[in-house]
């Protein structure tokens, strides 16, 4: 076993969540992955019909015909924040080509995320929508945070990942495209 | 049974933060990799109260000792785990079981509270590359040392790894 003083390697994530908590607690924030895994029997994906930011309601039937990535994230969710700009990217890359983006927050209110959002360098320009009890996130079998979903234009869950990812990886990239040609 | 797979000596490393003396351990096997950060009860207290949960519920978790666990499949193909399976050993021989996400969420549930997050999914199989984070929770006094005895399965293979001597977060930092 080997010893080793911490260097610049852990990042002070909590001084958002807890200001007055650092440096106690610290948090690391790790490596996102890129892979997606592709089910072999895409299954139909659970309905649903959520606010978002603006109180207005987006049905997932609503988006049938187009691909859709369905992200379940929170604000204290580190991956989540990491991943968020890639997610964004990938939206301002394909959002003109049948392709949207849906983040699902879990357990919070429109305040506390658009206090968030402030934070960020970049606004999404996808919609965010609110799932206070995680009704959705529990049809969809989420056990953690973050986990995404693609849905396919017929509304069947056709790809799935667990944890964080960058989602501007030029293998999503190559996936995505591989989607979206004609 | 895990306890009865074939033990792998993987490479831990430790690391202390200069700053809060709190400890890290992270383990790296060629399929899973495991990271497991010692966390305070005031700051398991401050997570669970900006849920806005009630004092019952933070009072019951930020009372055992708490990791911040990072596990993820490092490998080209599934493999699962089961934080039920985990074995905490302490000096005195006895081998401890951890409190799973789902026993806390049956608990909650039955509060009348429909939260589940921040804690580690108790079982997982991992695709590949994919990952999770959360709190893992087993109910030992502050500044506890233990061995952990952790692993994970694939390809219908068991795999037991032991981390030793690690220690609950102290109560506070000694200032």
């Amino acid at each position: 076993m080997r010893l080793k003083i911490l260097k610049n390697r852990w990042i002070l994530l909590i001084a958002v969540l807890l200001p007055g908590a650092l440096p106690v607690a610290q948090e690391a924030i790790p490596e996102l992955s890129y892979q997606l895994t592709r089910l072999e029997v895409p299954v139909a994906a659970p309905g649903f019909e959520l606010a978002d930011m603006d109180g207005k309601t987006h049905r997932l039937e609503d988006y049938r015909g187009n691909w859709v990535l369905i992200n379940f994230w929170a604000t204290w969710c580190p991956p989540c924040r990491k991943e968020m700009p890639s997610l964004e990217q990938l939206y301002q890359a394909y959002h003109d080509r049948s392709f949207r983006v849906l983040a699902v927050n879990q357990w919070e209110d429109v305040d506390h995320v658009f206090s968030y959002m402030g934070e960020l360098n970049v606004f999404p320009s996808f919609p965010i929508l609110f799932d206070p009890e995680s009704k959705i996130s529990e049809a969809y079998g989420v056990r953690g945070l973050p986990t995404s979903f693609i849905i396919d234009p017929q509304g069947r869950i056709a790809y799935r990942a667990v944890g964080g990812r960058e989602f501007d990886h030029p293998e999503v990239i190559r996936l995505i495209e591989g989607l979206l040609a004609p | 049974m895990l306890l009865v797979a074939p033990v792998r000596a993987g490479d831990v490393v430790v690391e202390v933060n200069p700053a809060s003396g709190l400890s890290t351990w992270r383990m790296e096997d060629e399929a899973f990799s495991i990271e497991l950060i010692q966390l305070l009860p005031d700051f398991i207290r401050a997570v669970f109260a900006s849920k806005g949960l009630p004092q019952e519920v933070i009072d019951a978790v930020s009372s055992y000792c708490v990791f911040g666990t990072i596990v993820r499949n490092r490998s080209a193909a599934p493999l699962s785990y089961n934080v039920a399976d985990w074995r905490y050993l302490t000096a005195d021989g006895v081998a401890h079981t951890g409190k799973t996400k789902a026993a806390w969420v049956s608990e909650w549930h039955d509060m009348g509270i429909a939260f589940r997050w921040t804690l580690l999914p108790e079982a997982q199989t991992f695709e590949v590359g994919d990952w999770g984070q959360g709190f893992t929770t087993v109910g030992l006094p502050p500044g506890t040392r233990f061995d952990l005895h952790f692993g994970w399965s694939q390809h219908g293979k068991a795999i037991h790894h032991i981390i030793k001597d690690m220690q609950c977060a102290p109560e506070d930092i000694e200032k």
